[in-house]
């Protein structure tokens, strides 16, 4: 009997809103919502901390304009477009003569034995170096924050783009030798498939490192820009502001990332597998895990 | 006999290739120093970026003063110990991470976030919450590091066998017992894995927050040189600094080998 009225009970069902939150976005969405939390608690607990309404309170003042502690509000716009366009020329450069020295090092073994022990010391040497070297060559200005980027970006994407030249198999190669498949066929249909990945991850590098690089240089090099705007806050011992610009820069480089990058990425890979949801989330774990394979960053 | 005079040709090619190698290298270092003088000499001036030589020189003053290990050593004692703070919190999240698709997708975005974040911003929240003092740069490193270490720890997790899983359940073997015998060895050698792929990154942070607020170690020495205008002193720490770098992770490579050395059949490649 009762193992009558336990057949026929209905399957277990969750609720609705239980089942919301379980799922991938309930997830997301509470982890937020406990960072928030976790936030307000810390700046209940260290003072120098602001909360999460205040610095949003500030981030909202200095976007929109008016008037606060007698410092004139409303340059967001300004120092933005003093800063985009420094990080545009910067990663471009950088992007082109990195992709130009991998293909080299990744190609021709001698230049490989040239430059890789020179590379390494270019990627062990941190932005900040370039930010102070760069100040001392041109001053204050456009330059110092430009050439920081350049300096400090191209190794890593040199670095992917090598590893992405080599990692097209010998075989594929050797038969192309064989069957008398022309130069440029070749570049089209075996190397340019197999690199794009690294290409890829070197570019969200370059990003990611030239994005700090542009910042370090703002910040001891620029009267104006983003980092210079931080500055001037830390300067004037206003953690709120220090904290603000903090988080505007990191919702830079994630709106960079998912209304740019990964648009690009996914029409790039659009002949391999159809990206669904879960396909993402794995996408950008499968990026740091490059990111942390990458000898040394 | 046609065998042997082969093998001659072989190890000879092989000598060869070698050689051109050896050549490279050196060719490549002495195309770097020689370029650097050149730019120093002739393209900027010696003020703006002093030559290999008096980079030496610098060097060489700072080696004899004598103090310049313990700036290094505090800012070896900040790394690892953010690292601690790092392997800490970063395992727990990776075993949830690896273990279940809620956690997954929980610290997914905390995770790919925390790794992309500019290195300025975490030297930032170390002064904000610590000041200027020694916890600053062990919350930085342990900030930067953490998404690395809990990544492969989940990476760890999903390569562990679940045929050993399921055995030591049908064997009766308590969850206590499969956390210490299977869960646990499979995982370190990702969790150190974790910890030296970050290094460099940690590492370089770590002397970033040190510029910005420090009263000792190496980046509060680059600070110190750049307010002093003193290039060469800039470039001589910076070096030493990158020469350490280069040093210690190769001793954590062999350290790795040799920790883990019972899983050599996993790293044929």
């Amino acid at each position: 009997m009762s193992v009558a009225t336990r057949l026929n009970r209905p399957p277990f069902k969750r609720s609705p809103v239980g089942r919301a939150l379980t799922s991938q976005w309930g997830a997301r969405l509470t982890s937020y919502v406990v960072f928030i939390i976790g936030w307000q608690l810390l700046a209940m607990l260290v003072e120098r901390v602001p909360g999460p309404w205040e610095t949003l309170d500030f981030i909202w003042r200095e976007v929109s304009g008016g008037d606060l502690g007698g410092v004139r509000r409303g340059q967001f716009l300004e120092h933005f477009g003093a800063t985009v366009p420094r990080f545009a020329i910067g990663l471009t450069t950088s992007f082109v003569v990195g992709t130009v020295v991998g293909i080299a090092i990744g190609s021709v073994s001698f230049v490989r034995a040239l430059l890789s022990d020179v590379l390494l010391v270019f990627l062990a040497l941190p932005a900040i170096i370039w930010a102070f070297l760069t100040v001392m060559w041109y001053g204050l200005g456009w330059e110092a924050p430009v050439y920081t980027v350049i300096l400090s970006a191209t190794p890593f994407v040199a670095v992917n783009v090598a590893q992405g030249v080599r990692a097209v198999s010998p075989e594929l190669h050797r038969m192309s030798d064989a069957f008398g498949v022309p130069r440029n066929r070749r570049l089209r249909s075996l190397m340019l498939p197999a690199v794009t990945g690294y290409l890829f991850t070197g570019l969200r590098f370059a990003v990611i490192i030239g994005w700090n690089a542009v910042l370090l240089a703002e910040w001891f090099g620029a009267t104006d820009g983003v980092g210079w705007r931080a500055r001037l806050w830390y300067d004037a011992a206003r953690y709120r502001g220090f904290i603000g610009w903090a988080i505007i820069f990191i919702v830079f480089i994630f709106l960079l990332d998912g209304l740019v990058l990964s648009p690009i990425q996914k029409r790039a890979f659009r002949w391999r597998k159809s990206a669904s949801d879960e396909v993402d989330l794995e996408h950008g774990l499968a990026d740091m895990e490059a990111i942390a394979k990458t000898p040394f960053l | 006999m046609a065998e042997a005079a082969t093998l001659e040709g072989t190890s000879r090619r092989l000598a060869g290739a070698r050689l051109r190698r050896a050549s490279g290298v050196v060719l490549g270092w002495g195309a770097f120093v020689g370029l650097w003088a050149f730019t120093s000499s002739v393209i900027l001036t010696e003020f703006t970026l002093p030559g290999p030589l008096k980079v030496w020189d610098a060097i060489w003053v700072i080696v004899t003063a004598g103090s310049w290990a313990d700036d290094f050593l505090i800012s070896i004692s900040k790394t690892f110990m953010g690292f601690a703070i790092a392997v800490l919190i970063g395992t727990p999240i990776g075993y949830l991470m690896g273990r279940a698709g809620y956690w997954k997708a929980f610290f997914h975005d905390g995770v790919v976030g925390a790794g992309s974040v500019p290195g300025i911003v975490y030297a930032m929240m170390a002064l904000v919450i610590f000041g200027i003092g020694y916890l600053g740069p062990v919350l930085a490193v342990g900030l930067i590091s953490m998404p690395f270490i809990a990544l492969n720890v989940a990476e760890g997790l999903e390569g562990v066998d679940t045929d050993l899983l399921k055995m030591s359940k049908a064997f009766g073997r308590s969850e206590r017992q499969s956390l210490r015998h299977i869960l646990i060895p499979s995982i370190l050698p990702f969790a150190f894995a974790g910890v030296r792929l970050s290094f460099a990154i940690a590492w370089k942070v770590e002397a970033l927050t040190e510029v910005f607020g420090s009263s000792n170690g190496v980046g509060f020495q680059i600070r110190f040189a750049f307010q002093g205008f003193s290039i060469p002193r800039v470039l001589a720490w910076t070096l030493m600094f990158i020469a350490l770098l280069l040093l210690i992770e190769r001793a954590l490579a062999v350290l790795e080998r040799w920790l883990f050395r019972w899983r050599t059949w996993e790293q044929e490649e």
